[in-house]
Parts: C-alpha cells; structure tokens; sequence
C-alpha cells in the first residue's frame, strides 16, 4: 500500500464521498422537502441543502476512511 | 516517511533501467510543466475551451420570460429551462439526461478514444485557461521551471502573487457564476459585489472557486489519474478499431537523434529523432511512445508537437497521429462495427424516449399525504375517517380549475372544505380532505383507495395518486 502515492489516498477519500454525498442530498431532498422537516428551525432551504450535503459527505468520509485504513495487505500489519 | 519510502524504492529499482526509474519517481512527485504547443489540434482545443467556457459564463445571464432562462432555483424547487419548468416531481427526466449523456459519452469514447478529455472536459477546459494564465505571467516551459529553481527573490514572489492572485479572481469569478445557475444571478453578482450575499450562497461560490483553483491550478493531470473514473475504463470501451493517439513504431524506431542532412536509412534509424518534445508537451507528463497508456488524455498535444519536428526534418508528418490499432498493424477500420451500430441504436432510442415524454408531459401533479397524528377516527354517524392533505401542482403555463375525485371502497365520501379548486400557473395549493368509509365495507387495517384530479376544461390532464386508508382491525 505504499506504494500508493498520498495524493491518491487522500483523493480516494474525499472524492468518492463527495459524489455518494450529493448523490445522496439529491435523492434526498427529492423525495423530503426538507423546508417540512425543519419547519421549527429559521434556516433557509439551500441552508439545509448545504448541512444535509456535509453530513452526507462526512458520512462517506468516514466509511472511506475506514475503507483506506483496512486496504493495508495483511503481512504488513504489525510488523 | 515519504522520503524513506522513495529511497528504499530508489534500491530496489538498481536493476531497472534509470528511466524507468525515473519515471516512477516522477509520477509521485515531479510538477509538470506542459510545454506550450501550436497546431491543428491545439488550435481545435482552443476553440473547445473557448466556446464552453463562453457557453458557460454567458448562459447564467440570458433571460426569458422576464425571469433567467437557465436556474436550477433550489430555494424554490423548480428548475426552470427556456420556457419549460420542471419540479422535483419530474426527476426522471433528470435521470433520463444523465443516462443519455452516459451513453453518449460511450459512443463517442469507442468511435474516436477520449475526445471528451482532451477538448470538452471542464477539467480539460479550465486547466487550459490556468496553464494559459500561467505563460502570460511566468513565460515559457524553460523559465517557468528556471524560475521555480531560483531562490526567492522579490522578482519571483511578485510573479507568483500575480499568478497567483489572477488565478483566484478568475476562480472566485467562476464561484459566482456557478452559483448563479442556482440562485439568479443578476441579484447575486449585485449582492456579491455589496457584500450582502446570503451565507449558504457565500460559502457556495468559495467552495466551487476553491474547487477549481485546486483542480485546475495544483491538481491538473492528477485529477485525471486519480480522481476521474472514465479514464480508468477506458479499456472496456475501447477495442482495435477505436481512434487513439498513437506512435507509429514501425516508422519510428529505432529512434535517435541525426543531422538533418544525415540520410537515415544510411544511419540505420526510423524517422523519431529522440528529441523529447512530445513528451514535454504532454499535460499528464507521459512518453506516448511506449504506446498506449491510461494516462493519455487523447489531447493530441504529441501530436502537434512531433508533426512540427517532422516538417523541420523534411520528414512525412504523423508520426504521431489519431490512428487505430488495426491500422497499424497493417489492417483496416470500420467504423460500422456492431458495437457501434447497437450503441448508435440504443442511444437514439433513448434520446428519442425522452423527448417523446418532455413533450407529451401532463402539467398537473398531485401528491397526497396522510396526516400522521391519527391513524383513523370515527365520525359521531359511526363511519371511520381518514385524514389527507392534497397537493396540487399546476405546472402549466395557464390557471386552472379542477374536481377532485376518490375510489377504491364502496360507498366512500370524500368531503373538502372548498368547492372550488383553483391553481395558478406554477403554484402548489395544499388541500385538507376527508375520506369517510363505513366499516364494513373495509375488509382489512389498510385499505389501498386513489384520488384522481380532472381539470376542467381539459380532460386529457388528468393525474392519480395512490394512498392508504387505515380502519379498525375488522372481523
Ligand atoms: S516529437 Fe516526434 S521525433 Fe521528437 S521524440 Fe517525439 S516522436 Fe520522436
Ligand atoms: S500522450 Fe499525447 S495525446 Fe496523450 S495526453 Fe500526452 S500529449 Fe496528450
């Protein structure tokens, strides 16, 4: 894995989850109208647009991230 | 960590050649500097860059209709396009246009290579602008990369802030009117320049602007390499008949520098002189003749190159040329080959679908929500009740008048509190309705029931709408 170049990590990473998140907010905000949803909350829609893409894109982050770590090959692990 | 690493590499490497070596190194590390080319095909990219690119910053201020005839208006869930409106619930033609650009994208890919890349990608597009800014301001290959080795000086940080400082005006210029596809523009590029601008939107317009002066300034062919996944399968849609950019090795090899007034088949060589151009052209820093690589982005930049060393040789140009396997292995290309034939066919099928659908659109939808704080009461004359609120879409260009209707158990009721149901053109009226049912005549808990809307007037605009009707457990 190291042979990896960094860039491309951190790319793999950030990138794909980017996609999945607006994806996601797309698919989302299509089948809720999140103005409903936040109805008690003085938020504007692209505002919610805007955190519901974060939270999204934080989530794929997270499973990328994961998904980077466990990719190590198993004989170099704790070596 | 890094350093370490390359080193070790560096060891193991001895029995390679140096430049293989050196290319693997190079690939981590190494800036790129593409050096500036003139031709046929790069004047063809020009024209690409200049005309998306113009497509792109002009659109967002056209108006129609005295509204912008270009905004995906988020806020108001309404994408508005010319003179047709779409809404959330006409998603599928979203889908449909995302499909048809895949297929679109195949075709072209197995027909002529990556075309797309090396003249129409956005990647492509601004990367050109920025490596273009960056001659104006810090000259050519040779003394940007003169420049890069100097120590500081107050020369060299006043021309990197120039670059650097047009860079992100023209990155913070292209924010703006991205979001400008979203939010109209007229207001925003005002409210911009007031510093009145709403913080989604603010943070929007820095987001997109940091996008492209990463990609575009830093990122470059690592976009390409990394990040892209069309050039990663590119090997599934390409076969021998596909038009790539290639090195024509039979005629080149074997390669080695020669005065120009040296004969070279006395000297025992092909017609490539070795004299590297076509690899310092290249935008993603790689040596076409090894032959075909994914990181070729088709830009046909080697092209250009080596057909100017040629004609300075008094040699035949295309030595480097958009050619296909087949050719240079001595055969011939068809371009009617079955695969293209039933990409050709599904791709018209699929635009002429849609197309059909835009046009036979009925502009009226209706969506129905149950209330969700009670699942059914009883009325005081002992029917069971149901709650729903009707929304109503009119998405025609004109006002209109509809009757609402429910079936789907014997002897229902349906009872609103208006008689009269009228939408404006573009509007959303919710109705509050009550479906009243005696329950005996419910055989199950849920029960399916549908609402249909007519318009008067126009029979053919007509929409329905499944819900639930829930009831006691019975019997
Ligand atoms: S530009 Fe042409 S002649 Fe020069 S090295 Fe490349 S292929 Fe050979
Ligand atoms: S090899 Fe030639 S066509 Fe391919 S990316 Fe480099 S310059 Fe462009």
């Amino acid at each position: 894995m190291d042979d990896i170049p960094l860039i491309q990590r951190v790319i793999a990473i950030i990138w794909p989850s980017f996609i999945t998140g607006g994806i996601a907010t797309v698919l989302f905000t299509v089948a809720f109208d999140p103005a409903e949803i936040f109805i008690d909350y003085d938020i504007s829609r692209l505002g919610i647009y805007t955190i519901c893409f974060f939270l999204f894109w934080i989530l794929g982050a997270i499973t990328a991230t994961a998904t980077v770590y466990f990719l190590k090959p198993g004989e170099t692990i704790n070596r | 960590m890094v350093e370490n690493t390359s080193k070790v590499k560096r060891n193991a490497n001895d029995a390679k050649t140096n430049a293989e070596a050196e290319r693997s190194i190079s690939a981590k590390s190494k800036k790129i500097y593409p050096r500036e080319v003139h031709g046929l095909f790069a004047a063809l990219r020009t024209a690409g860059v200049a005309s998306l690119l113009g497509f792109f910053y002009i659109v967002p201020w056209l108006q129609w209709d005295g509204r912008q005839a270009l905004l995906f208006d988020l806020p108001e869930r309404k994408f508005y396009i010319f003179n047709m409106v779409f809404w959330p619930q006409d998603f599928i033609y979203l889908t449909l246009l995302l499909i048809i650009a895949a297929l679109g994208l195949f075709f072209i890919t197995a027909l002529a290579g990556r075309v797309w890349c090396g003249y129409a990608c956005p990647q492509t597009v601004w990367t050109e602008t920025f490596l273009w800014i960056e001659r104006k301001i810090e000259g050519s290959r040779a003394q940007q990369m003169k420049l890069d080795k100097a120590p500081n000086s107050f020369r060299k940080i006043r021309i990197k802030f120039s670059k650097h400082f047009l860079w992100i005006t023209f990155s913070i210029f292209t924010g703006v009117t991205f979001v400008g596809y979203f939010s109209p523009l007229r207001e925003l590029a005002i409210n911009f320049l007031t510093f009145e601008i709403a913080p989604s939107e603010t943070f929007w317009i820095f987001f997109y602007a940091l996008a492209t002066y990463g990609n575009a300034g830093w990122l470059r062919e690592q976009v390409c390499l990394y990040m892209c996944p069309y050039a990663r399968f590119q090997s599934v849609m390409f076969d021998q008949d596909t038009m790539t950019v290639a090195f024509d090795e039979t005629r080149g090899l074997p390669k080695g520098p020669r005065k120009k007034t040296v004969d070279k088949s006395d000297a025992g060589l092909g017609d490539c002189i070795d004299c590297t151009i076509c690899v310092q052209v290249c935008p993603t820093g790689i040596d076409i003749r090894d032959g075909l690589q994914y990181q070729c982005i088709g830009c046909a930049a080697c092209i250009d190159a080596c057909d100017d060393v040629m004609d300075k040789m008094g040699y035949d140009r295309g030595l480097i040329r958009y050619t296909t396997e087949k050719i240079l292995l001595g055969g011939h290309t068809e371009i009617m080959r079955p695969r293209m034939v039933v990409f050709g066919l599904v791709l018209l099928a699929t635009i002429a679908g849609a197309f059909y659908s835009i046009v036979t659109r009925i502009p009226v939808g209706i969506d129905v929500i149950r209330d969700r704080n009670s699942l059914y009461r009883e009325t005081n004359e002992g029917l069971i009740e149901n709650v729903y609120i009707i929304k109503l879409l009119n998405m025609d260009k004109q006002d209109h008048t509809y009757t609402l209707t429910a079936e789907g158990i014997p002897d229902l009721i349906l009872k609103m509190d208006v008689t009269d149901i009228s939408v404006k053109s573009g509007e959303v009226v919710e109705l509050p309705v009550r479906v009243q049912v005696d329950a005996y005549n419910l055989k199950q808990r849920s029960n399916e029931i549908s609402f249909t809307l007519n318009t008067v007037g126009f029979e053919k605009l007509t929409a329905t709408e499944e819900a639930r009707f829930l009831g006691p457990a019975f019997r």
